[in-house]
């Protein structure tokens, strides 16, 4: 029997003048790695690459859930308030986590609606990153469907919400895999995926900045796999197109959760963005 | 076609998780493929009737239409990008869902999994 190397803590910031307990997770020594989770998900999404003694050797991977989410609990009188992620928001929290845990200016990876925070972050923070790595990421993505089904009082949330997803998720994933990733939507709480798609489907305001973007300064990476039927490859490279100097891989084998789904397909792709962030 | 969806019938009531969660489903679903219908009546799960069309008396609660062809390469035991998937071929022009969708989302594990059955053994579910 042996730990695991992700060593889990807590930790409580100011978002919007109130407080907000964080979990926050990390492995690894050396140029910090911040990664944040798709919508209605939390941070074992990043668990195979925090486990993976090749990248961590010299990369300090931290992952931490979101309020709402995972072992992060909404902040008090949740109870009474409709949840609905936004721009603002979020990146704050991210901000808040970032100077809370005094990082110098870490690497952003993040994933779907992380990957598109990423990229706000790319236009409108790049001075506390050194990169971005923005996976299945794209400026806007309208909804293919209505996201009030996710939180009603005659259906499971989470379970509707997973059988959702599992659209995007690649047959080629091994399927332990697959079901550990579908078991987070699962998980989830009443209304937050749905609060997390809020932001997602309906706010744009990244296509007008995508021409803020300056990676001569702070280097951009999208990765997006061909089985993401939420972000497509024409979406990622619509997006990469709009923004001088980024550069964009496409994974043949993977869905949208690359890295909880597919961890052996995604690696080299990670790997290879982690080189391209100098 | 019939007889791969007969398959698929004899499969689901061979499945137990499939039974288990599919226990609250009753409802008649239109499969219509290459024009063609079938009215699939499920009852607590299973598939209790399959019935060939056309018939314009029977009432359902939602319907899939797709094509022969679409769905061959769905049921490849590792389907190609936007045919793995009855939602991603939705979303590519492959397929197309009416009627009440919200009766589809309540049980959609279940159904995207019974449509599954039409793969390979030990293929993806």
């Amino acid at each position: 029997m042996s730990f695991e190397p992700i060593i889990g803590r807590y930790l409580t910031v100011t978002v919007e003048g109130a407080p907000r307990r964080i979990y926050v997770e990390e492995s690894g020594q050396g140029r910090p790695v911040l990664c944040l989770h798709t919508a209605g998900a939390d941070t074992r999404q990043w668990r195979h690459l925090m486990c993976d003694a090749e990248i961590t050797k010299d990369h300090r991977l931290i992952a931490f859930d979101m309020p709402w989410h995972g072992k992060s609990l909404p902040p008090e009188g949740f109870e009474t308030e409709e949840y609905l992620l936004t721009t603002n928001s979020y990146i704050e929290t991210v901000l808040a986590v970032i100077k809370g845990m005094g990082l110098d200016k870490p690497i952003l990876a993040g994933c779907s609606m992380g990957g598109r925070i990423a990229l706000q972050m790319a236009a409108l923070h790049s001075d506390a990153f050194s990169g971005f790595i923005a996976i299945e990421a794209s400026d806007f993505q309208a909804a293919w469907y209505d996201i009030d089904w996710f939180h009603r009082p005659d259906g499971h949330g989470g379970e509707m919400g997973a059988a959702l997803v599992s659209t995007n998720i690649s047959p080629h994933a091994p399927n332990e895999e697959r079901w550990n990733t579908l078991w987070m939507f699962m998980q989830s709480g009443p209304g937050v995926f749905r609060g997390d798609l809020s932001f997602y489907t309906q706010d744009d305001s990244l296509i007008g900045r995508l021409g803020d973007i300056n990676t001569a300064k702070t280097p951009v990476h999208l990765i997006v796999g061909a089985y993401d039927f939420t972000c497509t490859p024409e979406d990622a490279k619509r997006t990469a197109d709009a923004i001088a100097g980024a550069t964009l891989s496409v994974m043949d084998e993977v869905g949208h959760f690359p890295m909880s789904e597919h961890p052996k397909a995604f690696r080299p792709f990670f790997v290879d963005a982690l080189n391209r962030m100098v | 076609m019939i007889k791969t969806l007969k398959q698929m019938q004899t499969r689901l009531n061979a499945t137990p998780h499939l039974l288990h969660m599919g226990r609250l489903f009753n409802e008649t679903v239109l499969l219509e493929i290459d024009g063609d219908e079938f009215y699939l009546t499920f009852d607590k799960g299973e598939l209790a009737t399959l019935t060939q069309g056309p018939s314009k008396k029977t009432p359902y609660r939602f319907a899939y239409k797709t094509t022969a062809a679409a769905l061959q390469k769905f049921w490849q035991p590792c389907p190609e990008a936007g045919f793995h998937d009855i939602f991603a071929m939705a979303k590519i022009g492959q397929g197309e869902i009416t009627g009440d969708i919200l009766a589809l989302v309540k049980n959609l594990r279940f159904f995207k999994e019974f449509m599954a059955l039409g793969r390979e053994k030990g293929a993806l579910t």
